[in-house]
């Protein structure tokens, strides 16, 4: 760098123009202005139109969300009672077609409906009653009386609630007997 | 220097710095009124953000974004900034105060140099910056701006030789 020395010396030596007056004063102005800005109250309320803004677009933005929420509980609440309406009327309907061979009245599945899901037919004692003969007929028959345990039961599929009727019942069967 | 935001003493602190300053400013503006403008708006910046005198890197990184943003904000000049460094030797002219020809000539040769070695002398010569602050003002490293400024030199010596 020792080259360049003399060089430095000359370009040190050059000096730049200085700054016109006028931009002395003009710089004084804008930092007296910026200390009025800073400091004193005035100049608080020029922040207020921002400030009110803010909470303005964020209450806003609150009451918005809060409409949504109360809407969306009154539509869950809606559905809620759509389902104890028709449940009720679901427990009768699947004993028509359950007895009918066990499918639906209109075929469809809804998410409210009960489906069938099964039938049973326990006997738990059979009783021979003797024979007897009909009116009018030369031929016995034997009375049999079977008491059984009918069990039906009905089966949501879209929530998997299931439902159960279970009744003992009588059957009196007669059966002709032949003479070999 | 003490911190220029905390006493009345700015005036002395711009009296110092202000022609290197401006000067500085020049390497983007074509008229001293632009130049003048630049260097207003990043003194009251600097000042108003209470950083200290020392930490004259970001003085003169101020200086030079602002200037960028007064080019970019006029279309005029926009288009100009796509050919100012490119042609940075002849519409560029930093401003200085000769007393002789020698120095007509000094000042007639540092207006030629390309902007990038320029920008580097004016901050070290003029400015009085170190090479790291200088890496820091431009956003180079430090061999880059020592590098540069060597360059500056040898192609100042190079034109100021007699033919």
């Amino acid at each position: 760098m020792n080259d360049f020395q003399e060089l430095e010396n000359e370009l040190r030596a050059l000096r730049p123009a200085r700054p016109s007056p006028v931009l002395l004063e003009r710089i004084e102005e804008a930092m007296v202005e910026n200390c009025r800005a800073d400091a004193s109250p005035a100049g608080q309320p020029a922040r207020l139109p921002y400030n009110w803004l803010s909470l303005g677009f964020g209450l806003a933005a609150a009451a918005v969300l809060l409409l949504f929420a109360v809407l969306s509980m009154e539509h869950r609440q809606g559905s809620d009672k759509e389902i104890a309406q028709v449940a009720p009327a679901s427990e009768t309907r699947p004993v028509v077609p359950a007895l009918s061979g066990g499918r639906g009245v209109d075929g469809s599945i809804s998410s409210n409906k009960f489906v069938p899901a099964g039938a049973t037919q326990v006997v738990y004692n059979t009783r021979n009653e003797g024979l007897q003969f009909a009116d009018g007929s030369r031929e016995p028959l034997r009375r049999l009386r079977y008491q059984t345990r009918q069990t039906w039961q009905w089966r949501n599929p879209s929530t998997g609630a299931s439902l159960r009727v279970s009744y003992p019942s009588e059957e009196v069967v007669l059966i002709p007997v032949s003479g070999q | 220097m003490d911190n220029i935001a905390n006493h009345e003493n700015w005036k002395s602190c711009f009296s110092e710095i202000g022609p290197g300053l401006l000067l500085f400013a020049r390497q983007w503006t074509r008229s001293a009124a632009d130049a003048e403008d630049i260097v207003q708006e990043a003194f009251v910046k600097f000042w108003r953000r209470n950083h200290t005198i020392n930490n004259r890197a970001l003085l003169y990184t101020t200086v030079r974004s602002i200037a960028l943003d007064f080019i970019r904000r006029d279309k005029r000049r926009a288009r100009r900034e796509a050919t100012v460094f490119a042609h940075a030797d002849s519409t560029v002219e930093p401003q200085f105060e000769w007393e002789d020809e020698a120095q007509s000539a000094l000042a007639a040769a540092v207006n030629c140099l390309p902007h990038d070695q320029r920008e580097v002398l004016v901050l070290k010569i003029w400015n009085e910056l170190t090479f790291s602050e200088i890496a820091g003002a431009l956003g180079i490293s430090q061999n880059t701006a020592a590098s540069r400024y060597r360059y500056a030199l040898a192609n100042l010596k190079k034109s100021l030789q007699p033919q």
